[in-house]
């Protein structure tokens, strides 16, 4: 999981390494995702996220589809 | 709470203070319980995917955001730095502790240095992109790679 600086960095990038890019997020929409995945990590009490959980968290910042389930099976 | 969940919170709360991971004989003595008992913690923790260890079985790799060993993924807070994981961990890690800080990464491609500005209410406004080649059904299949 990295950072990029633009689309055409990461394209580049994925070409070098012969892979298939997968979704780019902007990072306002990392923080919203953080936010939520993490913002109760430091309490003992709190559940890690069920993979249900995940995808409606995932689903819940505008990451949808098949690449962000967590239970989806990939070709 | 469970002496396990007293583990896990023992192991994030060092985190938290120092930046890096701590041993069994520290959260021992933190939780002033028998160290043979926390690394039987130590063990149920991993199984259940909250910490990740290296080869011994025993120094944390991972305890999500925070990463036990030096990354290229930084947040600096109140004096103290911690690595992430990953990039997406970067921002994790202020989005757990509630507070503002800086965070220091590169472009994968290009290795352009990235200082991010995080405030408590969030980053400063950022074009960067982040992104997972691996897709989520997946990740733990190879987490360190992931």
């Amino acid at each position: 999981m990295l950072f990029f600086r633009s689309e055409d960095d990461l394209r580049s990038w994925c070409r070098k390494h012969g892979a298939e890019p997968g979704p780019a997020v902007p990072v306002p929409q990392l923080w919203r995702l953080s936010q939520v995945w993490y913002g109760d990590r430091l309490d003992p009490e709190a559940p890690r996220p069920t993979p249900a959980e995940a995808r409606a968290i995932f689903a819940g910042v505008g990451l949808t589809g098949p690449f962000w389930d967590p239970v989806a099976r990939q070709e | 709470m469970e002496f396990e969940e007293r583990v896990r919170a023992g192991i994030l709360e060092s985190f938290v203070e120092t930046g890096a991971a701590p041993s069994p004989a520290t959260i021992a003595k933190r939780l002033g319980a028998a160290e043979r008992a926390v690394r039987g913690a130590w063990g149920r923790l991993r199984e259940g995917r909250a910490i990740v260890t290296g080869e011994d079985g025993i120094s944390i790799r991972m305890a999500n955001p925070f990463s036990g060993v030096p990354t290229g993924h930084t947040f600096e807070s109140a004096g103290v730095r911690y690595f992430a994981n990953c990039a997406w961990d970067a921002l994790g890690i202020p989005a757990a502790l509630g507070r503002g800080g800086v965070v220091r990464s590169r472009c994968a491609n290009s290795g352009e240095p990235l200082r991010l500005e995080v405030a408590g209410t969030g980053p400063e406004p950022c074009d960067w992109l982040f992104h997972s080649l691996v897709p989520a059904a997946r990740w733990w299949e190879d987490v360190v790679f992931t």
